[in-house]
């Protein structure tokens, strides 16, 4: 059948392969408060339950992140393949895998939306020539915060932070107090999150207290390349002008230690990359490469045969193909032939019938 | 009442008249119609309007119906080089194809081609499908003179003309007339053809001995201008000796033995020759499995 009864991922196998697992609705908002494909989150609201299949990139991004030595400078791994395979779901997936297991979550949601459409830049009080974006931050922050409720009075700051004269947060405060700052005080936002990151990347693996830290990235070629933001006097804005993105590179880097960098390449949301772009160079450009450089790259594949079985029996199941014809074996093979096995295409053309 | 009645009755009249023509005209010179006491019963034909003869105004008289357009009494088999003998604009009673062309109206498709003055605008190859092509071979032929008989193998072709220059012309539409890649043209001598061998050889001497020569701005090139990749001192590299070093792989040890043992290795070098196959073939799956396996060696996966 379709549905597995394991809805404890850290037992999934080859086996299950195919299988669709629940995930269960109190882990819906705080793990996934900002991350799901908008289409995805629909279809959870409708059905009322959210199921995700079980794949190959994600079995093997788990299985990796399983095996892994966590002594050794982080590994990144990049999740590539054509629009609409699977790319942020197998990501979500991997996100879910950390959180049960009790790692910390760093997920951002679409590093494209740091790079377009800002309504509001400021200059960076912390470092001249960078601009801040206190809406994106503030709102990741949040986010943030909801994800990872249990971590936040559990790590302590090193360092001593000061914001204006009479605001600073003291060293061995614990981090909580530092994002409802950042929350609360929406202009230093971006450095805050500038400082979380910083703080995180310290202490992340370490002995004492340590916990791993997964660092989830979806659309990661936005961070490299152009902008569409243009700053007062017309002149664009390169990407590491923004304080957002100079701190998110920092941590992509893998010169800390003790998690995990799962990152996904993106072409709806790019900008300036042609619609037919899915493979990592071209979509991270000569520099992204670099930076990235070594990195495990992770195909994501179109369903195969049984997993488009799986996903039309899974349809079937919850009545969500309602017309007859829908439901014969000629129905089935025009399925197959329109969305060509493309998992957005199969749902957008099921959402129809 | 009575000159109010005249009034309508006028009116009618030329109304009725109105429909005969097949024109609906209320008013169509903006000419103020009166109506007078008198019965002004001139002749009933043109009332209100000067006469003009049977050009009437708006010539509705001769005016004959639209017919039917020509696809409708189209055979499938019949011969398309006469409806287009020449180069014409698109004609939509002539063109038995189903064309929509345009932005589509609000929540609908691109509009038909009845009135679509895009597809008027844009030019058509219609009068030139193969058949068309052929007939103007055929009628070209007379004019041809042979291939010279002489001439039939390519070795043949070689001796007697040893020097070929090939140029290419680009069709594009677009906003220029140039393309940039029409301006590269290929001239290929066959040096067993030279018959001044050693002029040839002479001046290939002094060439190879130019090309040796290292110019003052030449030191200034940057890795931007490289023609091709390589990974020595790329930031690749760096990054991936730092990696090793860090994960202590290579045991203790500083600087560059180190280094030079790690260079060494197999995986190493397997991790090398993807990455320059990557930068330089560019991608495709089968070198993205390559980069993938070789990294996964490398870091003990």
């Amino acid at each position: 059948t379709c549905l597995s009864g394991t809805s404890k991922n850290a037992c999934q196998s080859e086996q299950h392969l195919g299988q669709y697992y629940t995930v269960p609705a109190s882990h819906f908002h705080t793990v996934f408060p900002h991350g799901l494909p908008p289409r995805y989150q629909q279809q959870v609201k409708t059905f009322n339950e959210g199921c995700v299949m079980v794949r190959q990139p994600a079995l093997e991004l788990i299985s990796h992140l399983k095996r892994a030595d966590y002594i050794n400078p982080t590994l990144r791994y990049l999740l590539y393949g054509v629009k609409g395979s699977g790319k942020t779901m197998s990501l979500c997936h991997a996100v879910h895998y950390c959180s049960t297991q009790g790692w910390l979550v760093l997920h951002i949601p679409d590093a494209h939306l740091w790079v377009k459409n800002c309504k509001e830049l400021l200059p960076s009080s912390y470092h001249a020539s960078r601009f801040d974006q206190p809406i994106q931050a503030s709102n990741w922050l949040r986010n943030f915060r909801t994800t990872n409720e249990h971590f936040l009075s559990k790590i302590k700051l090193r360092q001593r932070y000061v914001w204006t004269k009479r605001e600073s947060t003291e060293e061995g405060r614990p981090l909580g107090e530092l994002v409802d700052m950042g929350v609360s005080r929406v202009k230093s936002s971006s450095d805050v999150v500038g400082a979380v990151l910083k703080e995180l990347r310290l202490q992340a693996g370490g002995t004492e207290g340590g916990f791993r830290l997964a660092v989830a990235v979806d659309g990661v070629n936005g961070l490299w390349g152009r902008t569409t933001l243009k700053k007062e006097d017309k002149s664009p804005v390169a990407p590491e002008e923004l304080t957002l993105v100079h701190n998110l590179r920092k941590m992509i880097n893998n010169d800390w230690c003790g998690g995990a960098v799962i990152a996904t390449l993106s072409q709806t949301g790019s900008l300036y990359a042609p619609s037919s772009a899915y493979l990592p160079q071209e979509l991270l450009g000569e520099e992204g490469f670099d930076s990235m450089d070594p990195f495990i790259p992770v195909p994501v594949s179109l369903y195969s045969e049984k997993e488009f079985e799986s996903c039309y029996l899974y349809y079937l199941d919850r009545h969500w193909l309602q017309h007859p014809h829908s439901q014969t074996e000629e129905g089935k093979k025009e399925l197959i032939f329109l969305s060509n096995r493309n998992p957005s295409v199969l749902e957008r053309l099921c959402a129809f019938l | 009442m009575a000159a109010h009645t005249l009034k309508k009755s006028i009116w009618s009249i030329g109304r009725i008249h109105c429909h005969v023509y097949g024109v609906n005209v209320r008013n169509p010179l903006n000419r103020a119609t009166y109506a007078t006491a008198l019965s002004t019963n001139h002749s009933s034909q043109n009332k209100g309007f000067p006469d003009r003869g049977n050009r009437g105004p708006f010539n509705r008289r001769s005016r004959r119906e639209a017919g039917d357009p020509r696809t409708d009494r189209m055979p499938v088999d019949q011969d398309w080089t006469t409806v287009y003998p020449t180069a014409t604009p698109f004609r939509q009673g002539s063109v038995p194809l189903p064309v929509r062309m345009g932005f589509p109206v609000k929540k609908g498709v691109p509009p038909e081609k009845k009135g679509n003055l895009e597809l008027i605008k844009i030019p058509n190859f219609l009068h030139l499908t193969p058949l068309a092509i052929k007939k103007h071979c055929e009628a070209l032929k007379p004019f041809c003179t042979e291939w010279p008989s002489a001439l039939d193998t390519g070795a043949k072709c070689d001796e007697h003309f040893p020097i070929k220059v090939e140029s290419k012309d680009y069709v594009s539409a677009g906003t220029s007339l140039r393309n940039p890649s029409a301006r590269i043209v290929h001239l290929r001598v066959s040096l067993s053809a030279c018959v001044n061998y050693d002029y040839a050889m002479y001046l290939l001497t002094v060439l190879y001995h130019e090309s040796w020569k290292m110019e003052a701005w030449e030191s200034e090139k940057t890795v931007a201008d490289m023609e091709e990749y390589s990974w020595e001192d790329s930031p690749s590299q760096k990054n991936i000796m730092s990696t090793l070093v860090r994960m202590q792989v290579a045991g203790e040890g500083e600087g560059e033995a180190v280094r030079e043992e790690l260079l060494g290795r197999p995986e190493v070098q397997e991790y090398r020759d993807s990455v320059t196959r990557l930068k330089n073939e560019g991608e495709s799956e089968s070198s993205m499995h390559q980069y993938r396996d070789a990294v996964k060696k490398l870091l003990n996966l």
